[in-house]
């Protein structure tokens, strides 16, 4: 059993703080080590990417076939396969939670109240007739299929890119420059606090032991939370002091360095074509 | 003798709350020197090096940087600041400051971006750059993902890529393994043979002997008491 398990289940609010920040940075280590793979969609451009992820994420909510969800859903699972990523690892974090939330919202829509249509079973309950009816499955089976390619395609493409270069790839919609670096600057930093949090209530514990009264722990926390905001305000001046110093003067420039092969222009292609071919389905066949 | 890259008259220097941090220093650092500035915490080492790098200003006394009076009205005047930032090199006491992007190499690229240097030289600086200090298995990597004696490597290579005159070190060799310490002392030696002005802040007396030809001792005045070699 993982060490950040047993102090989850320690309870005290230092234990679940330092478990906490354990788990952020496995994550977070986890899907870098991904994104870092030589698999099919590491390889490819990240702008052609993120691109591709858009067209199909239009796609997925434009579609009303289960037969192209399905489809594409199928095509993501292929993709999974041969980017090296595990597919148990992608299920984790895609199927596991689709079911739960889908299923709260999906449910009334089964119903004639929400969907009227051709009832397929009847009951009554508390002088009320209420029908599951035919067209009410269908659109429950579409709402659950497109949150579940939508998540799937958003999932595999954060996996798949390095934070880092999914910020830089903003630049691509005209994100200004200045914003996408503070954003990639406050990504890196997160991670140093993490660290710092980490190391303090490492600290606090070896000297306070285990914190049983939540009031305590709140108070260790805030008196905490107070030295970390003065830290970080330390630390935003001295990192400008640093940015001043290597030439900064009020407009940041950085290396853009992308380079797209022909197989990236394809995947692109493919991901408009599912496109044209939902909207063109849309209009003459449903 | 020439003119000196650096001159302090009677420098003094005050944080907020008039905490005296610097007292009547006077110093002069020439062009190829190696300096190496000693002495116990909180004596004015690394706020001196902060003054050198023109990130604060004397509150009383003269501060000159190759022949020109360093104020803080000359650094506004962009022209100065950019022949002024070019020149002069800083690497920060903690390089989680001076590491700031999300990957290694944008950090070390970083500089030379700034003063709009051609990006096949950039490249060519950065591959030199990481030959040296042998880093080129940390590029794709984040700053948070490295030990203390990778991230020191990393911030010494973002500020050796922007070839600056004049290297300021805070500290470069605090905490770290005898291995890299050896490393970060060949590259820094290599870099004043080069032509490289080196003055650096350490408390490693042992190193000091080999990095440096001039030493300044601070006192518990925040002022130089001693100067002189290193034996």
């Amino acid at each position: 059993m993982g060490k950040e398990k047993l102090l989850h289940r320690s309870g005290g609010i230092i234990e679940r703080t330092i478990a906490g920040t354990v788990t952020v940075l496995r994550d977070a280590v986890s899907i870098e080590l991904i994104a870092s793979k030589n698999g099919f969609l590491q390889r490819r451009d990240p702008r052609f990417r993120v691109i591709s992820a858009v067209f199909l994420l239009i796609a997925v909510l434009m579609s009303k076939s289960v037969v192209e969800l399905s489809l594409i859903y199928v095509s993501l699972l292929v993709l999974v396969l041969i980017s090296s990523i595990g597919v148990l690892f992608f299920l984790e974090r895609t199927l596991l939670f689709v079911p739960i939330f889908s299923f709260f919202i999906a449910v009334p829509a089964i119903f004639n109240f929400v969907t009227p249509g051709d009832p397929i079973h009847t009951f009554k309950l508390f002088d009320h007739t209420f029908s599951v009816t035919r067209q009410g499955i269908d659109s429950a089976i579409i709402f659950f299929m497109r949150v579940l390619d939508s998540v799937s395609v958003g999932v595999l493409l954060v996996i798949t890119t390095r934070q880092n270069v999914l910020l830089r790839v903003l630049r691509i919609f005209r994100v200004p420059q200045l914003f996408v670096m503070t954003m990639g600057m406050t990504y890196r930093y997160i991670f140093l606090f993490l660290d710092i949090i980490q190391k303090m209530f490492t600290a606090i514990k070896s000297r306070v032991g285990f914190i049983s009264s939540s009031k305590t722990g709140r108070r260790v926390v805030t008196a905490n939370m107070a030295g970390l905001w003065l830290r970080s305000y330390r630390l935003q001046s001295q990192v400008y002091d640093a940015m001043l110093s290597r030439g900064y003067s009020g407009e940041a420039y950085v290396l853009d360095e992308f380079e797209a092969k022909p197989m990236d222009y394809f995947i692109s292609l493919l991901a408009l074509c599912a496109l044209i071919g939902t909207l063109w389905m849309n209009r003459f066949f449903l | 003798m020439d003119e000196p890259v650096f001159s302090l008259k009677n420098v003094e220097y005050s944080y907020p709350g008039h905490i005296a941090a610097l007292s009547g220093v006077s110093i002069d650092i020439h062009k190829a020197d190696r300096v190496a500035i000693i002495g116990a915490n909180g004596t004015g080492k690394s706020t001196m090096l902060t003054m050198l790098d023109a990130l604060i200003f004397a509150s009383k006394g003269d501060v000159s940087a190759f022949g020109k009076q360093l104020t803080e009205k000359s650094m506004r005047d962009p022209i100065v600041q950019r022949e002024f930032r070019s020149k002069v090199g800083f690497v920060f006491q903690n390089p989680d400051i001076q590491l700031f992007c999300p990957t290694v190499r944008e950090d070390i690229v970083f500089g030379p971006l700034q003063f709009r240097i051609d990006h096949a030289e950039i490249r060519r600086r950065l591959d030199d750059v990481v030959q040296k200090l042998r880093i080129s298995h940390l590029l794709k990597r984040s700053p948070h993902q490295l030990s203390i004696g990778e991230k020191k490597k990393a911030a010494i290579a973002s500020t050796l890529i922007m070839e600056p005159d004049v290297l300021l070190l805070d500290e470069p060799t605090a905490g770290l393994d005898p291995q890299t310490m050896r490393d970060i002392i060949d590259v820094l030696d290599k870099a004043h043979k080069a032509g490289h002005t080196v003055v650096m802040a350490t408390h490693d007396l042992h190193i000091v002997e080999e990095i440096a030809d001039v030493v300044h001792v601070f006192g518990s005045n925040r002022s130089i008491i001693r100067s002189g070699t290193p034996d």
